[in-house]
């Protein structure tokens, strides 16, 4: 028997935006979805709007940098055409959002240091496929919009459907990816950085505010470290996952060794040495950071044999660039090409038999006349 | 220096995955669900590129292409096959081949009407050719 209130709370506490977002894109594209006697598009289109805006509070980033500002408008310029494309009740319409879907998934590979599939896609999809479309509707639709266009099948149960799917992805995303309390420490953590940023300009002897930081900062490490059990806060290694918890733990005990030292001074009389404070706190952050990067993923073991083809093997300790992230190489077309002539030769000779075959396919459907009145 | 993290992108996928699974199920012109099926292999796309890029590995990437591929060919057969049911039926009504469905299954029936459409607009009155029009009498015979 399932808790009710434990659901309830999970829903409407734990994962409001999630909820917010799912049932107000649930609302938005039930309302939006053409049929005879339509909504006012004006309401669907203030629900899309109070979804995407519940969206942006599901995947916020904390700073704005020029990536997190392009990836905001790449995927929210894909989500609403995406969302343009199955409202649209001219079909011609919908291949032109396709178009614009395709252009900022573009964008995201670009984002993602992928220029090579960049430009395959547009040159695929927006050069080839949709200008097919656009010209398959052109000769089958010349007398304007058709009964089939005004009306949905069952737009209630479709919408329900496709969003119970997304929150149920949405959720287990948050799950695996996210750590809010693992956030809400480093963020802490930071915050300590600006105040003891500020004390050790001031090197004078210690005083009654560097105490209080001290004994604040101990207090806080010592709880990132071990939890606390009655407030229901997990400790660091639970935290860190699988993957990083022994060194979020240890790094947290560094950090907690360095400001034992500080006490001592600050018993002894002697001036605090802040900067070595700070430097174990970015130290904490920077494995904090690199941890939370790697919530959620499944190492292979060291023993599997993997190709080392198409870039280092994900069992081997990766070159991670200054976010965390595992580096790329520069020469995306050569080694994408590379990577097509070891890995995937098989592949990429079945790919080439698939064209074909489709090439003779397509053309011996469509050459047949036609069979119905002419 | 803040990144984006991997589940952000994994969000994006799954909603133009969603949002092509919908269209797929409550549109009912043969072209327009096909698009939505397109729509769903981007979302799928992005989350291909994305684990390739966090794991510094270019396998997701060479998949993307892969799946690129069989796109093409699937849009050229399709297109193929839209067009011959367009030819037999006269339209890309999804459900006028309902025929094909399960035995036990009910055939869906549209009771809503269409709202009536709007009235032609009256053709312009041109005054009726070959009438003589009135000229003065001639004054003078010669």
């Amino acid at each position: 028997m399932p808790d009710v209130s434990q659901l309830v709370r999970l829903l409407l506490v734990e994962h409001l935006p999630i909820t917010l977002a799912v049932v107000l894109g649930l609302t938005a594209v039930y309302l939006l979805l053409p049929r005879p006697r339509g909504y006012p598009p004006l309401w669907g289109a203030a629900a899309g709007g109070a979804a995407l805006l519940a969206g942006w509070f599901v995947i916020r980033t904390g700073a704005l940098t020029p990536e997190t500002l392009l990836f905001s408008i790449f995927s929210a310029l894909a989500v609403v055409s995406g969302t343009l494309l199955i409202t649209q009740r001219n079909p011609a319409r919908a291949a032109l959002a396709f178009a614009l879907v395709v252009l900022s998934t573009c964008g995201l590979f670009l984002l993602l240091a992928a220029p090579f599939l960049m430009a395959a896609t547009v040159i695929v999809y927006a050069g080839a496929i949709v200008v097919t479309f656009l010209f398959v509707i052109m000769l089958a639709q010349q007398e304007g919009l058709s009964s089939a266009d005004q009306r949905s099948r069952e737009p209630l149960l479709a919408s329900l459907a496709g969003f119970l799917l997304l929150g149920t992805v949405l959720y287990a995303l948050a799950r695996s990816y996210q750590s809010p309390h693992l956030n809400d420490r480093l963020r802490e953590v930071q915050q300590f950085q600006t105040r003891i940023q500020g004390l050790s300009r001031e090197t004078a002897l210690p005083d009654e505010r560097s105490k209080q930081v001290v004994a604040e900062l101990e207090k806080f490490l010592r709880t990132f470290r071990k939890g606390d059990p009655q407030k229901n806060i997990p400790s660091a290694r639970i935290l860190g996952g699988e993957s990083g918890g022994d060194e979020l733990a240890d790094a947290v005990y560094e950090a907690q060794d360095v400001l034992e030292k500080q006490q001592f001074n600050l018993e002894n009389n002697r001036p605090v040495q802040w900067d070595e404070v700070e430097q174990a706190l970015a130290e904490v952050r920077r494995v904090g950071d690199r941890v939370v990067n790697r919530l959620g993923t499944f190492q292979p073991r060291d023993q599997t044999p993997l190709s080392g083809l198409s870039g280092p093997p994900p069992n081997r300790e990766l070159r991670r660039d200054a976010a965390g992230r595992p580096e790329l190489p520069a020469e995306n077309v050569a080694y994408l090409g590379r990577s097509l002539f070891t890995d995937f030769l098989i592949a990429v000779e079945l790919a080439g038999t698939l064209l074909l075959v489709a090439t003779v396919g397509a053309i011996a459907i469509a050459g047949r006349r036609a069979e119905g009145p002419p | 220096m803040t990144a984006v993290p991997l589940h952000h992108y994994l969000v994006v996928g799954a909603v133009l995955f969603a949002l092509g699974a919908i269209g797929f199920l409550a549109r009912r012109n043969l072209i327009v669900m096909f698009l939505s099926a397109e729509m769903m292999l981007q979302g799928v796309a992005i989350n291909l590129v994305a684990f390739a890029r966090f794991r510094g590995n270019l396998q997701g990437q060479a998949f993307v292409l892969f799946t690129l591929t069989v796109a093409a060919c699937e849009a050229a057969i399709a297109l193929a096959l839209i067009l011959m049911l367009y030819r037999s039926r006269r339209s890309l009504d999804v459900s006028l081949w309902q025929d094909l469905r399960e035995p036990g299954q009910e055939p869906t029936v549209d009771e809503e009407p269409l709202p009536p459409p709007p009235p032609e607009e009256p053709l312009p009155k041109l005054p009726p050719a070959g009438v003589e029009p009135p000229h003065p009498e001639e004054t003078s015979r010669v």
